[in-house]
């Protein structure tokens, strides 16, 4: 996109099933859909690892392109100039750590979860990218209540990954979530308080932050020095009952409707109804000289390339951008 | 600069509440159909003539519907496709008691658009070769009489009549291609290249385009991996998605194994001076589980990066003679 702020777009939305997007001929249609819509940057999501998780997991992806100059040329088969950055759940059991479930609640996981960070941020510092964004904590329908201390302890572990990212000359994101133990305003509040700025920045996702109450307008307007990276999408609806507390919420509630039938919850930019407002927001960051990368998501919510192309309609024809 | 006046060909299916169905399902989907293309880059739209009466109904008029377009960023209507595949008692090209009928249909079809700025009137000449053969010179001429009668007609409404040959019509190959042009008024009937359809047929599409320029009026930018070598064409009762052996004709710009070669169409198009639309068709492009929203991202990545090349290259050739 020709604009000042930096647009880039979220692959996972094609990445629904371990075995649906191996093949490089799959990935370059991606690739390509991408492109052609402007978006010239892309971010990888982590993933399960594996050999079938070859866009996610710097060892996969290495093994399938010989080293990060192959990497490169790969994407540049696809007209994609690069990536903007990596989403990591340490908490989501990949191959390549014995599937453990890690878990930033706990102090004695903090050495192993930092040692995970490890090849993200080499791989990011040697492919050009910018952010290893991470989701800091587990589901609040597994954590229980997360009072001061224990929020405490998640943001020792996040400054001290910051500062391994720091060495590599990486950003390390931290994403807030509509499920996330840190569910309130004021908890994560807390947490930027107890991290620091120069270590941890903000990942401010506009549809998760809506769905778990926050106004991503005002919030964004209250910390926009925290704010080093942005996912941009919409939601028709607002977690206004507790529904993350549902047991399996990712299943009950994301899935499952939260007992109000929801069948979707995340949407493209400009649908109906939506309650991002989402051109207030991108103005926030236009009058803020936002440096940091817009990641358009679509997040599974429905044929992969129509998602892109309506998004991109309305980067390009509502907020001002150019293909 | 790129190329500007790229149109798309309205074949589409997307999922809606009701399983997958064409986006005129209802006017939401109609309308994230063309954002769709619209963020493509794509400016032009053709359609078939069975669409309108959909398209008024759930745009108030024609005119409302490209009121549409302009909204949101496109620009119009620009062909318009009928066609008579199947001979019938009442409609046959190739039979000349058909033909009041014929042009009755296609006085009505362009009556519907009186008002627009549609350019191509674009018609099948034939039905298809098994019910019109023996194709004789007599048979080329009636279907040559027929669309300089309808050509005329559209052409005193702005809009050219413009054939469009199937690689299982009854005007396949070279010879009968050059006969039909020979008979055809050159005033009034004019000529739309379809890669694909050519190709199958084993008639060059570049070749064609460089021998017809002055009567060529569009393109659908569209490829196939296979020639009609065992006369699929002429088998019964549809070649086109029935054909033994071949389970698919038509793909997208730039799969492997496509054998028409784009690049040297655009350096022809460009070293001709040709200024018109150029059309992106993407026929059953769902065939084994494809997507025409995917399909059509990855013929604009082909258009941005190979095309464009192939078009800086033929206009730095001539800048230099």
């Amino acid at each position: 996109m020709k604009d000042t702020l930096r647009w880039a777009y979220a692959l996972n939305q094609w990445n629904y099933r371990m075995d649906v997007f191996v093949r490089h001929e799959h990935q370059l249609r991606a690739l390509k859909t991408a492109s052609a819509l402007g978006f010239d940057h892309l971010e990888l999501s982590s993933g399960m690892g594996g050999r079938w998780d070859n866009l996610g997991r710097p060892e996969v992806i290495l093994a399938n392109h010989g080293d990060v100059a192959g990497f490169r040329r790969f994407l540049a088969q696809g007209s994609i100039a690069g990536i903007s950055s990596i989403f990591w759940d340490p908490g989501l059991p990949t191959e390549e750590e014995g599937y453990a479930f890690l878990m930033s609640l706990d102090p004695s996981q903090h050495e192993r979860i930092a040692a995970a960070a490890r090849p993200y941020l080499d791989f990011l510092s040697a492919a050009g990218g910018e952010q290893l964004v991470v989701r800091p904590v587990a589901s609040a329908w597994m954590t229980g209540p997360l009072d001061d201390d224990a929020i405490g302890r998640v943001a020792a572990l996040w400054n001290r990954v910051g500062e391994l990212a720091r060495a590599s000359g990486i950003g390390l994101a931290v994403h807030y979530d509509c499920l996330s133990g840190i569910h309130s305003r004021a908890q994560l509040e807390t947490f930027l308080s107890a991290t620091d700025p120069a270590l941890v920045g903000l990942a401010l996702d506009t549809a998760e932050f809506t769905i778990g109450g926050i106004d991503p307008v005002g919030f964004y307007r209250d910390h926009a020095d925290r704010v080093t990276h942005v996912h941009l999408k919409d939601t028709r609806f607002a977690d206004t009952g507790e529904e993350y507390l549902m047991p399996g919420a990712e299943a009950t509630m994301l899935n499952g409707g939260g007992g109000r039938r929801i069948e979707r919850w995340f949407f493209e930019l400009g649908t109906e109804g939506g309650l991002v407002d989402v051109r207030a927001f991108v103005s926030e960051l236009r009058a803020h000289d936002y440096p940091g990368w817009v990641v358009v998501e679509s997040d599974h919510g429905g044929e992969p390339a129509e998602l892109v192309m309506l998004n991109s309609w309305y980067v390009q024809k509502e907020l001002g951008a150019s293909r | 600069m790129t190329w500007t006046k790229w149109s798309y060909m309205d074949h589409w299916v997307t999922q809606t509440p009701q399983g997958p169905l064409p986006p005129q399902f209802n006017r939401a989907y109609m309308d994230r159909y063309l954002k769709q293309l619209a963020a493509t880059g794509f400016t032009g739209f053709d359609t078939f003539f069975f669409t309108l009466p959909a398209l008024a109904g759930m745009y108030g008029s024609l005119a409302g519907f490209e009121q549409r377009l302009r909204e949101v960023g496109m620009e119009k209507i620009t062909g318009l496709f009928t066609a008579y595949p199947s001979a019938t008692a009442y409609t046959a090209p190739h039979v000349r008691e058909t033909h009041d009928r014929i042009f009755a249909d296609c006085e009505y079809t362009a009556n519907a658009v009186d008002g627009l700025a549609v350019e191509n009137f674009i018609v099948m000449p034939s039905s298809t070769y098994y019910q019109t053969e023996p194709v004789t010179d007599d048979k080329i001429k009636a279907m040559a009489e027929l669309w300089s009668r309808v050509g005329e007609m559209t052409l005193a409404r702005g809009m050219k009549t413009t054939c469009h040959f199937e690689f299982w019509g009854a005007i396949r190959t070279r010879e009968q291609l050059d006969l039909f042009f020979q008979y055809a008024d050159p005033e009034t009937v004019f000529f739309f290249c379809d890669t694909a359809q050519h190709t199958i047929a084993g008639v060059d599409p570049v070749q064609m385009f460089r021998d017809y320029r002055d009567r060529c009026t569009g393109f659908h930018f569209k490829d196939t991996h296979t020639v009609d070598t065992n006369e699929a064409y002429r088998t019964p009762p549809d070649p086109e998605m029935m054909a033994p052996g071949v389970d698919r004709w038509f793909y997208e710009m730039g799969t492997p194994g496509g054998l028409v070669d784009f690049p040297a169409l655009m350096r022809e198009i460009v070293t001709s001076g040709y200024d018109g639309w150029l059309t992106v068709e993407h026929d059953k492009a769902d065939t084994f589980g494809g997507s025409y929203a995917e399909a059509t991202c990855v013929a604009k990545w082909y258009i941005d990066n190979v095309l464009a090349e192939a078009q800086a290259e033929a206009e730095k050739e001539l800048s230099t003679r």
